[in-house]
């Protein structure tokens, strides 16, 4: 502080100032001050700040002493935090509204005439006003040129980087694309199935923000290696910014696990095979895809989750973490697992290839289920009434007119869960590959009758129909005997060949004895229409053979046969396991014949003879029904 | 009519827009004049003319610059008027929508119509290698 120094006056000089030196060396001074013009003088030079600044210190002194006096008062001002901030603020107010004053009044002639001091005339020429004023023109000039300069190379910035298409252009295919609006001064946009019929809690926004054009330049060195191969495909001008829960890549596992090996599993990964990489600079469509994508999976795994939760099975669903186990058969369970992983560049080790068969129809049953979902929640059946409530099916509303009673109502108002139907499908598809494995081993396995089998091609997910054709090579015209096996869910449904309906269960084994039991009576039933090609007769034949050794398939069944004149006999036994074929023959009479003391006459011989087992291995012949074939052939001739 | 359908917000809003638009201009126009005028200097004042000229020169940027202002607010104007015709033309929104869905209907149409065929294909050719392979005997 200057002010606290010691004050020096200076005394004006006596002599007065020299205004000019003629010629001739005479000096000529400058006429003294008049009293008036010196006291103006030096009212100019009163530094006013000086008071001011005592009279500040005076206030200040008077406030503190105020203060001092009224506690009360000060002690709750001083409460106040922004106590000080606010009095700085107010002093500076005033004194900015003090200075605009001053300016005012100095400007202006309205309020106050200030007379020019008589100081040292600067006359300063018109010329240097032209000047001045030209330099201040060329100044604002340069400030307008410099703007539209700024202007014109953003212009061109745009027309050259055509390329880039400008953000409203790429803004606009966004809008075409996605759902966005205008909240203040963002642009959110919505990516959540919610259009859609979903109801899913959780919210899919995301935020559309400009590219930064320094980002833009800067991302290229910041990743020179990847960069360096494309430097001429430029970012888009457009940012999308997903919450950080969607971000990264979603799958949903399938798994058929019989105890702890896999039967199938199958992914469902709505972007196809294609491991989305989510990096940064990757475009905002395929961004907001897989954010979507991300958010299907969640949404789905929540709804199967509640469901497992709730659903009241005889072997509890479990929910651990991101999987639900679920016991679709005895000893089988399918476990959907949710698989997220956030950051794509450590790829989440993936040991399923070893698995091997995928199946792909769960993974799109589940897909196609959820959607079904969604569209049943927005998808209102028509006619309704303007005023009535949404939702009820349309079955629901003819209830009233229709007079439904209390179970039909109460049938209606079960609905199948999402869990429930992916189980039956897993059940259905289980099934559909054990009867396909029972029938491809025993047509591996009986190589006599041929066992044909054609799937339908019409099916649908919890239902299939096969059609098996057990045939003789070489007499498929003789006799052929179809069988229609309806698979369903967890139960097989078996239509023989003479209209017979037979249930069976899912275990394998049970339709295995019901193929067995099949090929011996088409075993017995293709000789029976041989025999009648060969002129032979047919005695008898019963498909419940009740002696002989027991099988442990079932019964054996047999037939008799005769041939043509009468004199000879075959009977087959065929024994449900496969192999199990004995052919016996028995003349009579006999070509010869001896009386005995039981037997006395010739006569008696025509009642049948004794049984002679035929080894059918040592026979010549293709098959059974041509080996039976050559032997009645034989036994016809030899007569 | 259409303006009367549009809710209030949306009304201001346009509003803000037609008044920024006029007072971007109008301060181009007025901040031109001013610095004409005072290049004009034929303003009387009490202040020495040295002064004078710092204050004009000053004046003169300042006005400049306000121009330049007004100009680069024009264009974030317009720029802000192209994101709202974007974000709210749902007539365009909706054609883009339908002809979308049209496009995805008949890929969808012909898709189901490739795999019907192929399935029907597949189908026979299965029924005869089942035939094949049953009666062969190498299974």
């Amino acid at each position: 502080m200057s002010f606290s120094s010691v004050n020096i006056s200076v005394e004006a000089p006596i002599e007065n100032q020299i205004q000019e030196i003629s010629y001739d060396g005479i000096e000529i001074y400058q006429p003294p001050l008049t009293l008036s013009e010196s006291l103006a003088k030096y009212a100019q030079k009163i530094d006013f700040s000086k008071t001011t600044d005592v009279d500040l210190k005076k206030e200040e002194a008077v406030e503190e002493a105020k203060s001092d006096s009224d506690s009360k008062d000060a002690f709750q001002s001083s409460l106040w935090p922004w106590d000080s901030v606010r009095n700085k603020l107010r002093n500076a107010h005033q004194e900015i509204c003090v200075l605009a004053d001053v300016l005012t009044v100095a400007k202006d002639k309205r309020y106050m005439v200030l007379d020019p001091v008589q100081r040292e005339p600067l006359e300063t020429k018109p010329m240097v006003q032209i000047y001045a004023r030209k330099k201040a023109l060329a100044g604002a000039a340069n400030v307008l040129l410099a703007g539209a300069e700024k202007l014109k190379t953003s212009q061109n910035e745009v027309a050259r980087n055509r390329t880039t298409p400008d953000f409203h252009i790429e803004l606009l295919r966004l809008r075409q694309n996605w759902r966005l609006k205008k909240v203040s001064n963002m642009i959110i946009g919505d990516l959540s199935y919610r259009t859609a019929g979903s109801k899913f809690m959780q919210t899919g926004t995301f935020e559309v923000t400009k590219a930064e054009e320094d980002e833009k330049i800067g991302s290229p060195p910041s990743s020179p290696l990847p960069g360096g191969g494309q430097p001429t495909k430029p970012s888009s001008a457009l940012k999308v910014t997903i919450p950080s829960e969607l971000q990264g890549v979603a799958y949903i596992e399938v798994l058929c696990q019989k105890d702890t090996e896999d039967l199938c599993s199958a992914n469902i990964n709505l972007l196809g095979s294609g491991a989305p990489s989510s990096n940064p600079d990757m475009h905002w469509q395929q961004k907001l895809e897989a954010a979507q994508n991300v958010l299907f999976c969640k949404e789905l795994f929540n709804q199967l989750a509640k469901e497992a939760v709730q659903l009241q099975a005889p072997i509890p669903h479990m929910v651990v973490g991101n999987q639900i186990v679920a016991t679709i058969l005895p000893g089988i369970q399918i476990i959907i697992a949710l698989r997220h992983s956030t950051s794509g560049d450590k790829k989440p080790e993936k040991p399923t290839p070893s698995k091997g068969e995928h199946d792909h129809v769960l993974e799109h049953s589940l897909h196609q289920l959820l959607r079904e979902v969604h569209h049943k929640n927005t998808h209102h059946p028509f006619p309704h009434p303007a005023t009535g409530p949404l939702g009820p099916s349309k079955k629901r509303m003819m209830a009233g007119p229709m007079a439904a009673d209390r179970y039909e109502l109460l049938d209606m108002t079960k609905q199948e869960t999402l869990l429930e139907q992916i189980i039956k499908q897993s059940q259905h598809c289980l099934m559909r590959m054990r009867t396909g494995y029972v029938l491809d081993t025993l047509a591996k396995e009986c190589r006599d009758p041929l066992i044909s089998s054609h799937w339908n091609t019409l099916n649908s997910p919890t239902q299939s129909c096969v059609k098996i054709n057990i045939s003789t090579h070489g007499y498929d015209a003789v006799c052929r005997t179809p069988l229609v096996i309806h698979v369903g869910e967890k139960s097989l449904k078996c239509i023989c060949r003479d209209g017979k309906v037979m249930n069976l269960s899912y275990e394998p084994q049970e339709f295995r004895d019901l193929i067995f039991n099949h090929i011996t009576q088409h075993q017995i039933l293709a000789v029976q229409a041989l025999a009648k090609t060969m002129g032979w007769q047919s005695l008898a034949n019963s498909n419940h053979l009740g002696s002989g050794p027991v099988d442990p398939l079932g019964n054996a069944t047999s037939c008799l046969l005769a041939s043509p004149t009468g004199d000879r006999i075959i009977a087959v036994r065929c024994e449900a396991q496969y192999g199990g074929m004995q052919v016996s023959v028995a003349h009579s009479p006999r070509s010869d014949f001896f009386p005995s003391r039981l037997v006395t006459e010739r006569k008696w011989e025509h009642l049948g003879g004794q049984f002679r087992d035929v080894r059918l291995d040592r026979m010549e012949g293709r098959n059974f029904l041509h080996k039976m074939e050559l032997l009645m052939a034989s036994l016809t001739s030899n007569s | 009519m259409t303006s009367r359908a549009l809710p209030q917000s949306k009304e201001a809003l346009l509003k803000s827009y037609r008044t920024r638009l006029k007072d971007d201009v109008k301060s181009m126009l007025e901040n031109f004049e001013e610095i004409i005028k005072v290049a004009k200097g034929e303003h009387d004042t009490q202040l020495s003319r040295l002064t004078q000229c710092e204050q004009d020169t000053y004046e003169m940027h300042v006005r400049s610059a306000n121009i330049v202002r007004a100009g680069e607010s024009l264009m974030k104007l317009v720029s802000d008027i192209k994101q709202y015709l974007i974000l709210n033309d749902f007539p365009s929104v909706n054609e883009a929508i339908t002809q979308n869905s049209k496009l995805f209907r008949t890929k969808q149409a012909e898709c189901d119509q490739k795999l019907m065929s192929l399935r029907d294909d597949m189908a026979a050719d299965l029924y005869d290698l089942e035939e094949e392979y049953y009666q062969s005997i190498n299974k």
